[in-house]
């Protein structure tokens, strides 16, 4: 819409004679500044796309030549129980580290942003520092602290039997039994991404006006009053905004699984990144690959317009 | 009202530190116990109870580290890799930032940055097999060019830069200098740069981060071990039968390392920058 304006005030302007061409010209600039976007875009964006949609409907190793399979990748869909597998690991792994995460991080915050706390940017950077480390490193170490027979997690946890005699924990099988590998994976993106989070409502937190949390304190709030009336409405948007990174990311991660557990034992832990990149470099079926992360793309972009349609009404309404 | 509350919010703070102090314990432990690890021989990293301080420096898994691999070439494909990818998106995103937010009147302007923006909703699963693809034919496997120029000109990275330009940089100045005769482009690289450095530093460490730690990109894309960065090399290291533990965590502080001091220096750029580009949104 400001383009339509733009154009009629330069049409008023006294450069009425101008041709879109000399329009052009006198811009050229602008476009050879932005062009190194749209040819990389291109050549590694648009034309992948396109291909890729393309493969969908195909059957390729990615050598041989391409066969043309029409429907055929999406009917093996339904039957292919990996994939639905994949999915179901990637909910509950998801429901398994976002709800503790989200609130680890805001409780984070919402201590961080209190004047009264010192040694702000240490601890800032304690909760922060594992979002900015290589994931690979980060899993190797994990699998030592998960050991079962010789981590210290179980180690600690044996010695809780020791110190209070009424729990009675028995040694966990962390990486190698099919029920704790999700939980082992949930904490590893816990411990991973919650001072990311923390971070970005930090963010929030500050941009709330302290003149709000006074005219709440004026009219007798307490400050769990005022959290729930002035912080938890203001910073909604910042925590719909982790929600949403944190579900993609739950279906797109691919470091911390491939490294902590391969998936495994069995497919017990295997979430839609790794299907993925198996499917496609280890099984090299790049035309069955390509259906599968483009339904999946179409169904998760569909759902989110959804939710977001929802949510505006629901805030029309309220 | 307040003396009253005085002693239960004393208490409540001195909980809130040990709690918090606790936590931040568990937070940072992992990185000490990498750390711990590499100076411990393989009996000594698995023993029960665990040793929680080394009893004494071994440096030797450090030694066999730069002997029996080959872990200082990874760290220079490391580093040639990640400020490749670094340097060339600053450039490529500052310039379009620049000229998305400086040549407003440009014919196509707006549409155009809708564009941009719209191509942030492609997820790069989908496009993974055909960009291997163009690689493959263009020779590129196995080459840095493989891991700098895909990813050079993120849509994040144009948009990040468009916003500080648009707010940080007055039109008087840059028309001041086009009077003084200035060249299009030297305007962008002699005022624009310049200024938009916080901006460039923060969007620099966000890239530093993603290319330093690309393991699955590499993961496809190298092939003979020359090329390995370090992330793939720390992959790789863990064996089907045995791993040899203590060079790996060795191998694994050398990584981190980089990273943990760049952030320790440059915090505030890197928080200011992460927050502002998720709150615009």
């Amino acid at each position: 819409m400001s383009a339509s304006i733009t154009r009629k005030r330069q049409g008023t302007d006294g450069s009425v004679g101008s041709s879109t061409w000399q329009q052009l010209w006198k811009y050229r600039h602008f476009y050879l500044f932005v062009s190194p976007f749209f040819i990389l875009f291109s050549i590694f964006g648009l034309y992948p796309l396109l291909f890729s949609l393309f493969l969908s409907f195909t059957k390729w190793d990615g050598i041989t030549a391409i066969h043309w399979a029409g429907l055929y990748n999406f009917q093996l869909m339904i039957h292919d129980e990996l994939l639905w597998r994949s999915l179901w690991n990637t909910l509950v792994i998801g429901l398994l580290y976002i709800p503790p995460m989200l609130i680890l991080a805001f409780l984070f915050a919402q201590i961080l942003n209190s004047q009264w706390l010192k040694f702000k940017s240490l601890y800032r950077a304690a909760f922060f520092l594992p979002a900015v480390t290589p994931m690979v490193v980060i899993a190797v170490v994990f699998s030592l602290i998960f050991s079962s027979e010789r981590g210290v997690l179980n180690y600690l946890l044996l010695g809780f039997n020791h110190v209070l005699p009424i729990f009675h924990f028995k040694a966990i099988h962390w990486l190698d039994s099919e029920n704790w590998s999700k939980v082992s994976v949930a904490i590893l993106v816990v411990w991973r991404w919650t001072g990311y989070n923390m971070v970005l409502m930090l963010a929030g937190l500050q941009a709330i006006p302290i003149d709000y949390y006074e005219a709440a304190q004026l009219d007798g709030a307490s400050p769990l009053q005022s959290m729930r009336h002035v912080t938890w409405p203001l910073l909604q948007p910042v925590f719909r905004f982790c929600l949403l990174l944190s579900l993609l990311g739950t279906l797109y991660m691919f470091d911390e699984v491939f490294v902590l557990t391969n998936g495994g034992p069995g497919t017990s832990s295997t979430n839609f990144g790794l299907y993925l990149f198996n499917l496609s470099f280890t099984d090299f079926k790049f035309g069955y690959a390509s259906c599968v992360a483009y339904s999946v793309a179409i169904f998760v972009f569909g759902a989110s317009l959804a939710i977001n349609r929802l949510n505006r009404r629901n805030s029309e309404a309220s | 009202m307040t003396s009253a509350r005085k002693p239960g919010q004393l208490a409540l703070r001195m909980v809130t530190y040990v709690v918090l102090s606790g936590l931040a314990v568990i937070f940072v432990f992992p990185f000490y116990w990498l750390l711990s690890a590499s100076f411990k021989t393989q009996a000594q990293i698995f023993v029960t109870p665990p040793h929680w301080i080394p009893s004494h420096l071994l440096w030797s898994n450090y030694g066999e580290l730069f002997n029996e691999t080959n872990i200082l070439r990874a760290f220079f494909n490391s580093v040639v890799t990640s400020s490749g990818s670094v340097l060339l998106s600053l450039f490529l995103c500052s310039l379009g930032g620049y000229a998305f937010a400086k040549y407003p009147m440009a014919p196509g302007n707006n549409r155009m940055f809708a564009f941009v923006l719209g191509t942030m909703l492609i997820p790069g699963a989908v496009t993974l097999i055909p960009t291997f693809e163009i690689l493959v034919h263009i020779h590129w496997i196995n080459t840095y060019w493989a891991l700098i120029v895909p990813g050079a000109v993120g849509a994040f990275g144009i948009f990040w830069m468009r916003q500080y330009m648009t707010a940080n940089l007055p039109d008087d100045l840059l028309a001041a200098a086009r009077i003084d005769g200035c060249s299009e482009f030297g305007i962008y690289w002699r005022i624009a740069v310049p200024i938009a450095q916080p901006a460039l530093a923060a969007l620099g460490i966000m890239n530093l981060i993603g290319s330093w730690n690309n393991l699955m990109w590499a993961f496809i894309v190298l092939r003979t071990p020359s090329m390995y960065t370090l992330p793939l090399v720390i992959y790789l290291m863990q064996g089907e039968m045995s791993t040899p533990w203590g060079m790996l965590m060795a191998g694994g502080v050398l990584t981190v390392l980089p990273l943990v001091i760049a952030f320790l220096l440059f915090q505030k750029q890197f928080v200011a920058g992460i927050t502002a580009g998720a709150v615009k949104q």
